[in-house]
């Protein structure tokens, strides 16, 4: 429940409409109610009528008629708005999912994984539609009309006032909330356990071929079975739950219904009420009826939708991966940039880097090397602030980087890191992330710069050319090399590489490391590699060893 | 009806004999129950009639109330096993469904064209199979009772009460051809919206994937904008959908309410003899009774209604999986593991070849041969996106290729893949680490390793050196795809699985990337010497791993070369 809580807000923002929604679901049932109940009364006034053609046909008969276009105008507003109102809800909960994310990244949790973060992006945030559409509407339906049809009994029929009130009540109330409690963990574990298969089947494609070369393809299947099998196993217990309670909703309405005839046969031989008024209620009973029928399957999938809340509250609620400051402070132009005595550790028995120091000028091009694992990549990582180090401090020129915005900071540093994606989009769109205003004579360079130009401009679509997952269409250098030619799109004063030339032949390697200063002219580089540099690319070489620049 | 969707209707009923015998109850159950309803409102009535017109006392009238009670409980109970195995019959159809889909598509080619994307792929398997499952569970049990009760219900009446029979019977079928007119365009705008959420599914994975490059670049309003934007346009289209499902369930509810008030006035006109059709008196029971019927006649349609769009929705979601996983096939495809098998080196023999891109674009090698004896390490030389890559997948028979391709002297088509991939090893650039521990990832070269394998293996891939620095060791859990390792420890991670291997034919793709040159040196050392007596092609732009191996080739003008050795280090094989 207080993982539904904080996503109230939500909520709220669209509570017009919801109000809107819950009326219409009101009235389609009180019409519904009123439909039966009037027929009731009316066959049976006219049974027992002596009157003959004098009896008031018109007010009944319309009444009937009426009550009828009703309940189907706004059954049909209802759904409309009802669902209208839900599916924007969800796409308010995906941008405020993704908008929570941001700020979160790099995830503090290793354990959530890429497939587990796009299931609880669609199919938890899907989950959740139950939450309003399906349980809390109908749900508050039943409640007011139960206390109506309760209201109306005690009046005209006191005898069945308290058994119908208290079945209803058993219904509506306490047999949702054994629900609740009871398919809670099932509820969660379903979720859960949809998040395995889909994490199955990313594994299994994006690591399709060395699965094959590997030969388990056997183990992977049978891995794949067993998590379906135990999602079918979990799914078919929260059914039994939903049925079972469904059956027992629909136990307490007929003990509704006959402790309503009974109490009305009995007042009817003590003379009161009229009997027409008797067969009314006894039918309006019955349709009453009607509303706590759909409200078993809600509370079933509310027990899903809370797991689902719940893992979506986890996610947006993982600590900030940084503090912003209270009153950020300007990046400073043209300033140096100090390491001064920084030490950090991932975990805290391995520090990575032993109050390390290092100065960079503006406009210096150094090259960073050293043993693989050696805080190469977490020395660009705490520049940007995705990490904090335990000890020490990183400054550009007098200003702290702790003391400046990471929006401003990061609008200044541009990275290559060692596992930059392609994204699903064309070329041009892929480099444009870098820069939206970049011209197109400026990608051209940076593909060039990248040596990567020519090779697009042999495509038939150029720029345009598409790019598939993870850049199928493309070769691994070729992915590298157009991450790489974003990383120049950028206008940032700072180039951060993470192991640029990685996927380069040496000669490709070498013909970068020569238009490297062209392409950086006047910018700082920061370049992590471990390939052989030849002379003239940076003005500096800086070996990290055992944490400390040697 | 399109052909699409007149096939996906084909599949569906050919998926449905997988559940069918829950599926048959299911569809049985609520029909007795449709039964007994006649019985309980027959007696509900006539205990009212008894009441009312026939003055009779309560104590009188407690037997048919029991009645009532147990009917209606038996009733309910009906119900809730049609539901409990139309439940078990659509779980059993998706798992089904979903172990063919999954292991039909592990059973390709990894390197097939027009693969698709992993989020797609996951899309269909998991999200597009559940949307069959309201098809089994409720559209097909709703059907049933639509076809049946109506004219049961109708054929009990009309001897009762001929007019009521007559509106029943007429009025009940009429109802299905409206809802079809209105319904014309539903199965279009559902294909549209099953399109719609898998491109959304699409786009979040791949935005996921560079959550961190786009916020680097300051994208996050953006992106955070481009998905609110997606995902209204599929409530746009969500909302196309259910406009027109609601719209011919408010068509059905007229016509409902038009027969229901019809007989509520119908009999009042009858009580106060205005009108005169019948030839018995009309009796409280029996108007109660038709009463009562009026909205159970039409509730099964009203049912069926409320599950129409199921059927359009289980249809799409066929449409979609075909589109994104091919024809669903028919039988499961039993996988097995091949278990690596000790054996001598292999030669490898290039007769002719001609390569091409793996988007057929362009040549790699034309009309190229090359003999590559057993038990000679050879590397691979040349710029990236040449084509070496393609080389190696070729030689493991991942690619297609014209003319021979021999492993020692045996065609490659000839080659049993059970054989090929026992005796091969092939290290894939960027190879994938699974959400597992360190010793898991390194095993999964060779499910069942013994521990002491697994530590040997990771001993000469340099993994234990870092291994050691972490909590828990080999037994150290890594996130999805390597999170929580660095580049050059995640490959040491994928080189550890090949002295699991005991391959006769060791193909490496970049194996030292990320690596810098001391550790570089000492793992090409092990695999040098783990590599003795097999044959090893190592495709690398490092020219200290060409070095130390025998022979080198580099891929230029679409044929190999060979290329000369960078000064050798005396005394290494």
């Amino acid at each position: 429940m207080k993982a539904l809580a904080s996503l109230v807000p939500l909520f709220r923002r669209r509570a017009g409409a919801m109000v809107l929604a819950l009326l219409l679901a009101l009235v389609t049932l009180a019409a519904g109610v009123a439909l039966l109940g009037t027929s009731g009364w009316f066959i049976t006034a006219t049974a027992l009528t002596s009157a003959g053609l004098a009896f008031n046909l018109f007010v009944p008969s319309s009444l009937v008629r009426g009550f009828s276009f009703v309940r189907i105008l706004s059954r049909y507003g209802e759904r409309l708005v009802g669902h209208d109102t839900t599916l924007k809800l969800l796409s308010d909960l995906r941008g405020w999912l993704f908008a929570a994310l941001f700020p979160r990244v790099p995830l503090a949790n290793r354990s959530i994984r890429h497939g587990d973060l796009v299931s609880r992006l669609t199919a938890d945030v899907d989950a959740l539609d139950t939450a309003f559409l399906v349980a809390i509407g109908p749900f508050l339906g039943a409640i007011l009309i139960g206390a109506g049809v309760t209201a109306v009994l005690a009046w005209l029929l006191p005898g069945a006032a308290i058994i119908y009130g208290l079945a209803i009540a058993g219904a509506v109330l306490i047999v949702p909330v054994l629900l609740v409690a009871l398919g809670r963990s099932a509820g969660r574990q379903v979720v859960a356990a949809a998040a395995d298969a889909r994490i199955a089947v990313y594994d299994a494609v994006a690591g399709h071929a060395d699965l094959t070369l590997l030969g388990v393809l056997g183990t992977t299947s049978r891995r794949f079975s067993q998590a379906m099998q135990h999602l079918r196993g979990l799914r078919l217990t929260t059914a039994a739950l939903t049925i079972g309670a469904g059956w027992l909703v629909q136990a307490l309405a007929a003990l509704a219904l006959v402790g309503t005839l009974w109490a009305g046969v009995e007042a009817h031989a003590a003379g009161t009420p009229d009997p027409a008024v008797m067969v009314a209620l006894v039918l309006a009973v019955l349709g009453s009826f009607e509303a706590t029928a759909v409200i078993v399957r809600s509370v079933g999938k509310a027990a899903s939708a809370l797991a689902a809340a719940e893992r979506l509250d986890a996610l947006a609620s993982l600590p900030l991966t940084i503090a912003e400051p209270a009153t950020p402070r300007a990046f400073p132009l043209n300033a140096p940039i100090h390491f001064s005595d920084v030490s950090f550790g991932y975990t805290p028995d391995t520090d990575v880097l032993k109050a390390f120091s290092l100065t960079v000028a503006p406009g210096e091009r150094i090259a960073i090397v050293g043993p693989s694992g050696g805080g190469k990549s977490t020395l660009l990582r705490l520049l940007l602030r995705l990490n904090t180090p335990q000890a020490g401090a990183i400054s550009i020129g007098d200003t702290v980087i702790a003391d400046i915005a990471s929006a401003d900071l990061h609008a200044q540093m541009s990275l290559l890191s060692q596992d930059s994606p392609v994204f699903i989009d064309t070329i041009r769109n892929n480099l444009l992330i870098a820069r939206l205003d970049a011209s197109d004579e400026e990608l051209w360079q940076a593909l060039d710069a990248a040596h990567l130009g020519d090779f697009v401009r042999a495509q038939p679509k150029g720029l345009d050319t598409p790019v598939g997952e993870a850049g199928r269409t493309l070769s691994t250098g070729q992915m590298r090399r157009l991450c790489l030619a974003r990383t120049l799109v950028s206008k940032a004063p700072i180039i951060l590489l993470d192991e640029p030339t990685d996927a380069l032949d040496r000669a490709t390697e070498l013909a970068f490391f020569e238009t490297l200063s062209e392409a950086t002219r006047g910018r700082t580089v920061l370049m992590v590699t471990h390939a052989a540099i030849p002379p003239g690319t940076v003005d500096r070489v800086v070996a990290l060893r055992n944490g400390r620049a040697d | 009806m399109t052909p699409e969707a007149k096939a996906a209707g084909k599949a569906l009923s050919r998926l449905q004999k997988r559940g069918s015998r829950s599926l048959l109850l299911a569809m049985a159950a609520p029909l007795v129950g449709g039964g007994l309803l006649v019985w309980q409102a027959w007696t509900l009535a006539d205990i009212l009639g008894r009441a009312i017109e026939g003055g009779e006392a309560p104590q009188a009238l407690l037997p048919a109330i029991g009645l009532v009670l147990a009917l209606l409980i038996t009733r309910a109970g009906l119900g809730a096993l049609g539901e409990w195995f139309g439940a078990v019959g659509a779980e059993t159809i998706k798992q089904d469904l979903r172990e063919l889909l999954f292991s039909s598509l592990l059973s390709r080619s990894p390197r097939r064209g027009e693969m698709a994307s992993s989020g797609a792929a996951v899309a269909a398997i998991v999200d597009q199979v559940e949307a069959l499952d309201a098809y089994y569970a409720r559209y097909l049990p709703a059907m049933a009772q639509a076809a049946l009760l109506p004219l049961v219900f109708g054929a009990i009446i009309l001897p009762l009460d001929w007019v009521a029979g007559l509106l029943f019977i007429v009025t009940a079928p009429l109802i299905p051809v409206f809802m079809a007119l209105v319904g014309w365009g539903a199965q279009r705008a559902t294909d549209r919206q099953a399109k719609a959420l898998t491109r959304l599914s699409g786009r979040f994975g791949d935005r996921l994937r560079g959550l961190l490059t786009l916020k680097l670049f300051g994208r996050a309003e953006a992106e955070t904008a481009g998905i609110v934007a997606a995902s209204e346009a599929l409530r746009q289209r969500t909302l196309n959908v259910l406009r027109i499902a609601f719209l011919s369930s408010a068509v059905l509810e007229f016509f409902a309410a038009l027969g229901v008030a019809g007989v509520a006035l119908y009999l009042g006109l009858t009580f106060i003899e205005f009108l005169n059709l019948r030839s018995s008196p009309l009796t409280l029971q029996l108007a109660v009774f038709l009463l009562l019927m009026a909205p159970e006649v039409y509730n099964p349609l009203r049912l069926l209604a409320a599950h129409y769009h199921d059927r359009a929705a289980a249809k799409a979601a066929i449409v979609e999986i075909e589109r994104q996983l091919g024809e669903l096939p028919t039988e499961a495809k039993v996988l097995h593991d091949i278990a690596p098998l000790p054996g001598d080196a292999i030669a490898v023999t290039l007769d002719g070849i001609t390569l091409r891109t793996p988007d057929r674009q362009r040549l790699v090698l034309h009309d190229t041969s090359l003999d590559i004896a057993a038990g000679e390490h050879v590397a691979l030389v040349g710029p990236s996106g040449q084509g070496k890559t393609t080389l190696l997948e070729a030689i493991i028979g991942l690619r297609q290729h014209e003319g021979r391709i021999a492993l020692d002297g045996a065609d490659l088509g000839d080659w049993p893949l059970e054989s090929l991939r026992a005796r091969s090893f092939l290290l894939t650039q960027k190879p994938r680490l699974i959400h597992a521990s360190l010793a898991d990832n390194i095993a999964l070269a060779r499910p069942g390793a013994s521990r002491r394998d697994i530590e040997q293996a990771a001993d000469l891939a340099q993994v234990t050196p870092f291994a050691d620095a972490m909590a828990d060791g080999l037994d150290t859990i890594i996130g999805e795809d390597g999170l929580g390792l660095s580049g050059g420890q995640a490959q040491r991670v994928v080189i550890a699985r090949l002295f699991l291997r005991d391959a006769g034919l060791i193909l490496l793709d970049e194996p030292t990337a990320h690596l810098d040159g001391a550790l570089e040196a000492e793992i090409m050392t092990a695999i040098i010497g783990y590599a003795r007596g097999r044959t090893l092609i190592v495709a690398t732009h490092s020219a200290a791993v060409a070095g130390k191996l025998g022979k080198s080739w580099r891929i230029a003008g679409e044929t190999l070369l060979p290329a000369p050795l960078p000064a050798r280090k005396k005394g290494v094989a």
